[in-house]
This record gives C-alpha cells, sequence and structure tokens, in this order.
C-alpha cells in the first residue's frame, strides 16, 4: 500500500485545466522532487491534495485513508504538513509563538506547547531567534520558521512549496542539509516543489515532472534531466531540437 | 487548576503595568467614597460597563482580528431576557442573567455559523446586518413592548436579589465586580489554546489553516464567549437603567461604540478596551453634556470624538496601546 497515492486528479478553473489526469504514488520515507515550467499546476496539484482546493475528479488516498476534498485542518490532523511558497510576514507573533501554535495542534496545554516549540527550534538550529518576529528576519530565517512551524504539527508527510526560492547558494545549502537532517532524524517523508536544480537533483530519490497539467515523467533525478520531454518543457521545441 | 493558575498569573507584564494595574484597582475599591457627584459616578459605572464589552469583543474582534460590528443584538438579548422575566414572572436578577446569557450563547451559534462563510468587509457588513434585523424584530414585536420598550417593576426597599438598590455605590461595585472577572478571564484566555489559535488567524489564516487550526470554528467559538460577555453587561444594564428599549439596547451606535473603544485603545491587547473606555466614555459624556447643551454647538462633540479617533488610528493602528509599547521600546 502507498504512502500517499494521488488517482486520476482533475482540477480545472473555469477552463484552464490546471491538473489534467495527474497520478502518481509516493512511499513512505521517500524524498521526491516535483518540477515543472511556471504555471504548470505544481502548486495546484498540492492544494488540491492539502484541501485548499477541492479537486474536480480523482481521488488522494494516504496511509489508505481516502481524503479527496479534506479541508486543509483536517489533512494536516491525519498527518500532513506544508509550507508556503510566500510567508505571510506579520509582526504580530514571535517566532516561538509562531511555532508554538504548531505544537498546539497535538498538544492542549501551553507548557508542554512551549516545550516542544523550543525543542524544534533547537534542532533547527534557530535558538538564537526565539523572541523576534518575523518581519525583523531575512527571508531564509523566515523560510525555515515555516518549515519549524509545519514540524511542530508532527507530519508524517512534509509537503514544501519552493522552500529555497529567493536563498542564495549559501542558504541553499544549508537549506539541503537542514532537509536532510529532518528527513532522517523526524522520519518524515518529504515531498518538495521547486525550482533551483541544487536542491531537487541532491536530495530527490524520484522526480515529477508537470507540464501543462499533465505529469510528463517520472523517474530518477539522473534519467530525468535526459529526458527528451522534460527537455522540451523546460528550454522550448526550439532548443531541444538543436540538443 | 492551570486555568486558575493562568488567570491570576500577571507575571509576564512588565512592572509598570503591575504597578498601575494595582493603583488602579485602589482607585476603583475607594473611588465611591471620594465624594464624587452622580453624574460623575454615573460616568465611572458607564466606564467599567464598556470595559466589559470591549474586553468581549476583544476576543473575536481584537484577537481573531474579525472585524465584528454587531455586539448590540446580544446586549439585546441579554437586557430583554433579565427585563422580560422580572417583569412577566418575577424571576430574579441572578437567574435571569444566567440564562440570558446562555441565549445569548446560543443565538450566537446560529448566527456564527452562516455569519463566519464570510470574510472581511463582507463579514463586518453581516454583523451590521443581524443586529439591525433583531432590532427591527423587537421594534415591532408587541408581545416584548414593541417601539416602547418596557419598564422594570421598581421595589420600594433595595432587594439584593432583583438587584435594586437606591445608590449608585452598589451599582458601581457589582460592575466592578464583574470587570475583575472579565480580566481574570481574558489573562487567561490570552495564554489559552483558543487565544494562540485566533492570533494565528489573525496573522494569517491560510498558514493557520495548514497547522491544523480549523479557522471557522476557533471564530465561532470565539465569536460566542464575545457574546457572552456582552449578554452579561446587558443584563446589568437592564437592572441599572429599570427601562429599556430597541434603541437603547440594541442600537447600531452601541455596537460601534464597542468595537471602538477597543480599537481605540488598542485591539488584541489586555488593557486596550480599558483604556480605549476610559478615554471615550468620559469624553462622549462629559462633551455631550458641556457642548452639547451649548446653543448651536450640537453635534461638536462628535466632531471632537471622530478626530480623535482618525488621528490615532493614522499614528498608530494598534490604538493608544500601540502608543504607549512604541514609546516604551524606545
Amino acid at each position: 500500500m502507498a504512502f500517499l497515492e494521488v488517482t486520476d486528479l482533475v482540477k480545472d478553473f473555469g477552463g484552464v485545466v490546471a491538473n489534467n489526469h495527474v497520478s502518481f504514488q509516493i512511499d513512505q520515507g521517500e524524498i521526491i522532487g516535483l518540477i515543472g515550467p511556471n504555471g504548470a499546476g505544481k502548486t495546484t496539484l498540492f492544494n488540491c491534495i492539502v484541501g485548499y482546493h477541492k479537486p474536480d475528479s480523482g481521488k488522494v488516498i494516504f496511509k489508505g485513508k481516502e481524503i479527496t476534498g479534506f479541508k486543509p485542518f483536517m489533512t494536516n490532523r491525519e498527518g500532513i504538513g506544508r509550507t508556503f511558497q510566500i510567508m505571510k510576514v506579520t509582526a504580530g507573533m514571535t517566532v516561538l509563538e509562531n511555532v508554538m501554535v504548531g505544537a498546539f495542534c497535538r498538544a492542549d496545554d501551553r507548557n508542554l506547547a512551549k516545550v516542544e516549540a523550543a525543542a524544534i527550534l533547537g534542532f533547527m538550529g534557530l535558538d538564537s531567534l526565539k523572541t523576534h518576529h518575523l518581519n525583523e528576519l531575512p527571508i531564509a530565517a523566515q523560510k525555515k520558521i515555516g518549515l519549524a512551524r509545519a514540524i511542530a504539527t508532527q507530519p508524517e508527510l512534509l509537503m514544501l512549496d519552493e522552500v529555497a526560492s529567493g536563498l542564495n547558494p549559501k542558504e541553499t545549502e544549508e537549506m539541503v542539509d537542514l532537509l536532510k537532517k529532518i528527513h532522517k532524524e523526524k522520519k518524515i517523508t518529504l515531498f518538495l516543489i521547486e525550482h533551483v536544480m541544487e536542491v531537487v537533483m541532491p536530495i530527490s530519490q524520484r522526480v515529477i515532472v508537470l507540464d501543462g497539467g499533465e505529469k510528463i515523467a517520472e523517474g530518477l533525478p539522473k534519467d530525468i534531466v535526459k529526458n527528451e520531454r522534460v527537455i522540451k518543457a523546460y528550454l522550448g521545441e526550439k532548443y531541444a531540437k538543436g540538443i | 487548576m492551570e486555568t486558575l493558575r493562568d488567570a491570576f498569573d500577571f507575571r509576564d507584564f512588565s512592572k509598570p503595568e503591575k504597578v498601575g494595574f494595582a493603583i488602579f484597582t485602589l482607585f476603583l475599591l475607594v473611588f465611591p467614597w471620594l465624594g464624587a457627584g452622580s453624574f460623575v459616578k454615573a460616568v465611572a459605572i458607564q466606564f467599567l460597563l464598556f470595559s466589559l464589552f470591549g474586553m468581549g469583543w476583544n476576543t473575536i474582534g481584537g484577537y481573531g482580528g474579525q472585524v465584528e460590528l454587531g455586539k448590540a443584538q446580544y446586549v439585546g438579548i441579554g437586557a430583554y431576557t433579565v427585563a422580560l422575566m422580572m417583569v412577566w414572572w418575577k424571576i430574579p436578577f441572578w437567574v435571569s442573567m444566567p440564562i440570558g446569557v446562555l441565549i445569548a450563547i446560543g443565538y450566537s451559534f446560529i448566527i456564527g455559523y452562516p455569519l463566519f462563510r464570510l470574510k472581511g468587509h463582507y463579514f463586518a457588513i453581516a454583523t451590521i446586518c443581524t443586529s439591525l434585523v433583531l432590532q427591527d424584530i423587537f421594534i415591532n414585536w408587541k408581545l416584548v413592548g414593541a417601539a416602547k420598550g418596557i419598564e422594570l417593576p421598581i421595589h420600594e426597599h433595595p432587594d439584593f436579589l432583583y438587584m435594586q438598590f437606591k445608590s449608585d455605590t452598589y451599582y458601581f461595585y457589582f460592575i466592578m465586580v464583574l470587570f475583575y472577572v472579565a480580566i481574570f478571564y481574558m489573562n487567561w484566555f490570552r495564554k489559552s489554546k483558543l487565544g494562540y489559535q485566533l492570533r494565528m488567524i489573525k496573522e494569517d489564516e491560510e498558514a493557520a489553516e495548514s497547522l491544523g487550526i480549523d479557522a471557522r470554528w476557533c471564530k465561532i467559538k470565539a465569536y460566542s464567549i464575545a457574546s457572552a460577555f456582552v449578554a452579561v453587561g446587558g443584563g446589568f444594564l437592564a437592572v441599572y437603567n429599570l427601562y429599556i428599549d430597541p434603541y437603547s439596547v440594541m442600537d447600531l451606535d452601541l455596537s460601534i461604540k464597542i468595537a471602538l473603544m477597543s480599537m481605540l485603545g488598542g485591539a488584541g491587547s489586555m488593557w486596550g478596551p480599558i483604556i480605549g473606555s476610559a478615554f471615550l466614555v468620559p469624553l462622549d459624556r462629559f462633551l455631550g453634556s458641556w457642548l452639547g447643551a451649548q446653543k448651536g454647538l450640537i453635534g461638536v462633540d462628535f466632531m471632537i470624538y471622530s478626530a480623535l479617533i482618525m488621528i490615532v488610528s493614522a499614528y498608530q493602528p494598534r490604538g493608544i496601546w500601540g502608543i504607549i509599547e512604541q514609546f516604551r521600546k524606545k
């Protein structure tokens, strides 16, 4: 039985078919990359799985339970965490409080939530930022806090939407190391949308490629980079012929 | 136990806040003996009452960030329940007031459930509408006195059961007790799971949902907490004024004042509603009685009132408390 199974998923935004019969499976413990050009339907696919969009047809099955059409907070309680490509940067809560809200998902007691949140911040190397507010921090730290918040809900599957966008090469490298650490020590299955190839290629065990709402390829990273359809999707017909 | 400890634990406040709060408490305790006239006493009672309303509103409006402009309907429910039960069946205040609160809570779930499908401006407009509809119903409903309202039977002797006293001092202490219960409740609330979740919803509702928070349900819960607070105040209003009508307890004006005072004082902070009420209630009253009485100056009090609100909101959207915190940080 697959860990996450998406079958024939269709999402149609009144004429624009964002996801057209997309099917794939993820096994527990994997790291899967989801790539594709802009507008390929990657974020829509995420939103359909997590519940921000209701798919028009198709099925999402997580740990043997059908979760199609569940609301986001329900899929989270089932064990799916997610981060956002663009985080709202606000001044109302400290970093610790942000992560505590995540921890409250599994703990009713405030002190327990606080201890857990502090432990996760320690794990992520964010101890020194506890009392800061999101709007005072650089983007790399914001992304990490988004991650920490999601991890605090104790997910089994973590879906990351462009976790490395806007980071410089050094920060990207740090992020890759952090993701590896999360995968290894927290035993969380990772599913990531990514544009930055330096992130996807070294850590993904498998890569799924979307283009125009359809899945055009799936396989090992080293095979994907040679795949003709993928190259075409990324570089355009003309260039692909030249190669 | 944990809940009680949280409610009475003010340790995480700064020293000036604690000292200020203690002095303020002492002042309130001795206030009736300072020789204030009946007008000043009435203003003080209004101040405590609006603080109570404001603290209730602060749960959904301040911590939850929802622009709620329909609290007057719950003032009305609280007030009418107490008044009608007293007139029809001679039921004492101490029984009718809790029943009024329960009715308000029940009603708030019925209203809140569809209401919180809406967001932002649409939500704000809808809250106004629900309150106006209820007011209109009461204006035309003969059985409950329609537009004439109802007068509560006046007892010859002071009666604790029916909360009828000769002197305002008793009312003052009674509303003061309610006020402190509200403060302790809010002190617990801001540290509770619901409090944190609401703040997250205010920050970023999408992200809150992704963290396992059922945003709509949280808002409904906070909305009914706010309604319960306000209904308590409504019950008090009935026995204090001994006369209620739909215009005095269900008016849009009242809803807006409740929200405005908290926003001006600082929505989403512990002291905001109290500061706002301390500012606006006396201003409203004194300006109204001094300027309003002068020939040709009718309406000037509203102008000053509005200008003040504009200045504060332009300078610091987090209200007076925001300004104080800004200065403290420097």
